[in-house]
């Protein structure tokens, strides 16, 4: 019987864990996978091949890779061997003159076309200046700007040429177009001056979004509401609610008009003949008003709303004792209503600074980063490298590496915020009893 | 610290809860608004503590009139219902909150808590926090925390609701001792006519909003002035009887006989509508005006038995005698009533 319920359970979980695995789960597992590979627009996502560019043959000379070897990479070489002759023979080349190569000079490789030519112009079947032109290239053997399909392939061409395994190596290893392992991102990331630049941008950002707005002005709302008379606080928690309920690109747009240099503000400051500018891109400083305001205006009606039905939750008789008692409204705030908003409060704390931390669609419509990189954010910046590269080159494995970041300071974040509002000891015993 | 209460009307909306309501509280008494729920009992302590404020008329601590200020600045001491301990406080901070808000000092404040606690018996629970407290233990706390500054008025909103019937008991006289020890002027609101008649000095008795008769718990007993407080206080409850005034004797179906003489000075006319309400220890196997009924009900409560009389008319009397039961059920018995000692009620329920 209790092994029947049991599986029940599952059952009834089984859509839950499956949403949770491919919706939850795999993004995370995905991010952490791609941040350790080189994947970009140039790699894609699938594997590549390897082809002998010069700047490949470059890169491998500059890891260490035998100048001579390289020389000998790069340069083109025409060898009379039965693969070139067979190549030669089915691309109709005159059947005499190759017979007369294979016999007398068969094995004989030179290092550049002028003088294979040489060597053909003084066959007993002398071809003429074109048949020249059509037979060298079928002797030439250079492997450069070549593509080979595999390692394999690669390999094989590269002994013939003489190269020792390590050669081999380090030739595959820098002429490969697809993507590969490695750790690189994380270095390269942490190498950046312009990473700690977005760290800290990032750090500003959400505390002070957090602190001014998604709690302190959230809780100054609930409070001020609480102790209104009903219809008043109706109207105002509605007020304040409308920035959540627009349409983001909308909110955004409405402050942009606020701003540009045909806006509202510039009209008006117009009018006391100050020269009209785009407020919100004027200096970074604006920029960063801004960006706060926009994100903290959407957060504080969260808090507000939390924080008012928390509030309603303590008993009226608590409010009458402590009237009786002689707390005054501040008193009454300092003393019962703050104290018994500890789990609200940690719940708004932790969950603001994740969606802080990780959503940038209102500073992606705003500012986009701007001036410069003055209001760029982490979640922005890994949106940036990964999707929306000036340059055009989308640095995948970069910005998943970015991306793998944000998750773990999330996720640090979250602990650290735990242990600081004593979570167990909440859970442990019921906060309000009646 | 006497309380005075004139005139006193509070609405809520289009209903009356407390109706014209002026009462006098004596310096060091110990008060009971009794009445069943919503009669007013409770807004009228709300609106003394100033939780309410009122409509209409005044109400005056000592010469002082409070009506117009808010609870922080009326000097009162309440104990909730649901006690309204402070959760996320320990029993000490809770019993010293009232002397913090005031700004005394830290020393004051323990020597005070520490002083009242004594008072309660309640000084090894001081680290505690309310969660971790019996409810007795809590309706401790409440108290100390009520009285700890020596408010001019000590009020109790139904505090013995919220306990086991033992700790009723006990509480019962523990609130009694602290309200003598401190000779502090206190009301109680109760719905139990018991507690009002076993702990308070006077009893006020309410329905409706208005106050029906004030008085000793003796006067209530066995003088009240109409049929609401005849029925309301006394347990088992007094029975009625519904009949007429033919001829000097009071007459119902089953039941005849002659009215006593005080009865018929007052001015009763023949054909007059009248109730007798008999208590049950006035109806006993050898009292003087003989009743004949049928035993319907038995109750034995072991040091006494209940009964119910079933008449030929139907009214139903019942009797409390000491002892073993001394009939069956269904047995036909012919006892008596004790006329003089019962009460007579106008058609108006006011008692004759």
């Amino acid at each position: 019987m209790r092994h029947q319920s049991d599986r029940l359970g599952l059952a009834f979980l089984t859509p839950a864990l499956i949403f949770v695995v491919l919706f939850f789960l795999s993004p995370v597992v995905l991010t952490a996978v791609f941040s350790f590979t080189t994947m970009s627009t140039a790699t894609g996502i699938s594997g590549g091949t390897y082809r002998i560019t010069p700047s490949a043959v470059r890169s491998a000379a500059e890891k260490g890779l035998n100048p001579a070897t390289a020389e000998r990479l790069s340069q083109e070489r025409y060898t009379i061997d039965d693969d070139a002759l067979t190549r030669a023979t089915k691309a109709g080349i005159d059947a005499e003159i190759l017979k007369e190569l294979e016999r007398d000079l068969k094995g004989k490789s030179t290092d550049d076309r002028r003088s294979f030519e040489r060597l053909l112009k003084k066959l007993d079947n002398r071809p003429n200046r074109r048949q020249v032109k059509s037979i060298s290239p079928h002797f030439r053997t250079s492997i450069l700007n070549q593509s080979f399909e595999d390692r394999t392939t690669l390999d094989a061409t590269l002994e013939n040429l003489g190269l020792d395994a390590a050669e081999r190596a380090r030739v595959a290893e820098t002429s490969y177009t697809g993507w590969i392992w490695t750790s690189a991102n994380f270095r390269r990331m942490f190498l950046q001056p312009d990473t700690y630049r977005i760290l800290i941008n990032t750090i500003v950002y959400v505390f002070t979004t957090l602190v001014i707005f998604n709690t302190g002005y959230a809780m100054v709302l609930a409070i001020v509401t609480f102790y209104l008379p009903g219809r008043q606080a109706t109207v105002y928690r509605t007020i304040w609610f409308l920035p959540r309920i627009t349409p983001p690109v909308i909110y955004v747009l409405l402050w942009k008009w606020l701003a540009w240099d045909t806006g509202f503000i510039s009209t008006i400051t117009g009018w006391f003949g100050v020269a009209s500018r785009n407020w919100m891109l004027d200096t970074s400083l604006n920029a960063w008003v801004f960006v706060v305001l926009i994100n903290g205006f959407v957060g504080a009606s969260m808090g507000m709303i939390i924080f008012s039905s928390a509030i309603k939750t303590i008993p009226e008789s608590l409010f009458h004792a402590s009237a009786v008692d002689g707390a005054y409204r501040w008193q009454q705030v300092r003393h019962i209503i703050l104290p018994q908003l500890r789990w609200p409060i940690l719940f708004l704390t932790t969950y603001q600074t994740l969606s802080l931390l990780s959503s940038f669609e209102l500073i992606f419509l705003a500012t986009n980063g701007g001036p410069g990189s003055a209001t760029e954010v982490w979640s922005l910046a890994a949106f940036h490298l990964a999707l929306s590269n000036y340059a055009g080159n989308l640095q995948y494995g970069l910005g998943a590496a970015f991306a793998l970041i944000l998750v773990l300071i999330g996720i640090t974040a979250s602990l650290f915020y735990l242990r600081l509002f004593k979570f167990s000891e909440m859970i442990s015993k019921p906060r309000i009893e009646h | 610290m006497r309380i005075v209460l004139d005139a006193v009307t509070k609405q809520f909306g289009a209903v009356k809860a407390i109706d014209d309501v002026t009462l006098e509280i004596v310096d060091g008494e110990l008060l009971a608004l009794l009445g069943p729920s919503g009669c007013g009992k409770t807004t009228t302590l709300f609106a003394i503590c100033g939780i309410h404020r009122i409509d209409s008329g005044r109400i005056l601590f000592g010469d002082l009139e409070v009506s117009g200020l808010p609870p922080q600045r009326r000097s009162v001491g309440v104990v909730f219902q649901s006690f309204a301990l402070y959760p996320h406080m320990s029993v000490s901070e809770n019993i010293g909150f009232p002397l913090q808000v005031r700004k005394e000092s830290k020393a004051e404040i323990e020597r005070k808590v520490d002083e009242v606690a004594d008072l309660v018996h309640i000084r090894e629970l001081l680290e505690r926090r309310p969660a971790q407290l019996s409810g007795g233990q809590q309706q401790r706390v409440a108290i100390a925390r009520a009285i700890v500054r020596r408010p001019d008025i000590l009020l109790l909103d139904e505090p013995l609701a919220n306990l086991d019937a033992k700790l009723r008991l006990e509480m019962r006289s523990e609130l009694r001792r602290l309200q003598k020890e401190t000779g502090i002027t206190a009301v109680i609101v109760t719905h139990d006519q018991v507690e009002a008649m076993s702990m308070s000095d006077r009893i006020v008795i309410m329905d409706d909003g208005r106050i029906l008769q004030i008085g000793t718990p003796d006067e209530m007993y066995h003088r009240p002035s109409n049929k609401f407080v005849a029925g309301f206080i006394g347990n088992p409850p007094i029975s009625f009887a519904d009949g007429k005034v033919e001829d000097g004797r009071f007459v119902t179906e089953g039941l005849d006989f002659d009215l006593p003489d005080r009865i018929k000075k007052a001015s009763v006319t023949a054909g007059q509508n009248i109730t007798l309400g008999v208590r049950p220890e006035y109806l006993q196997p050898d009292f003087a005006t003989p009743i004949e009924a049928e035993i319907t009900f038995i109750e034995n409560q072991g040091r006494e038995a209940l009964y119910d009389l079933t008449l030929a008319g139907g009214h139903v009397f019942r009797s409390i005698q000491s002892g073993e039961p001394i009939c069956k059920l269904g047995d036909k018995i012919r006892w008596g009533i004790d006329a003089d000692a019962s009460f007579f009620f106008d058609d108006q329920g006011k008692r004759i």
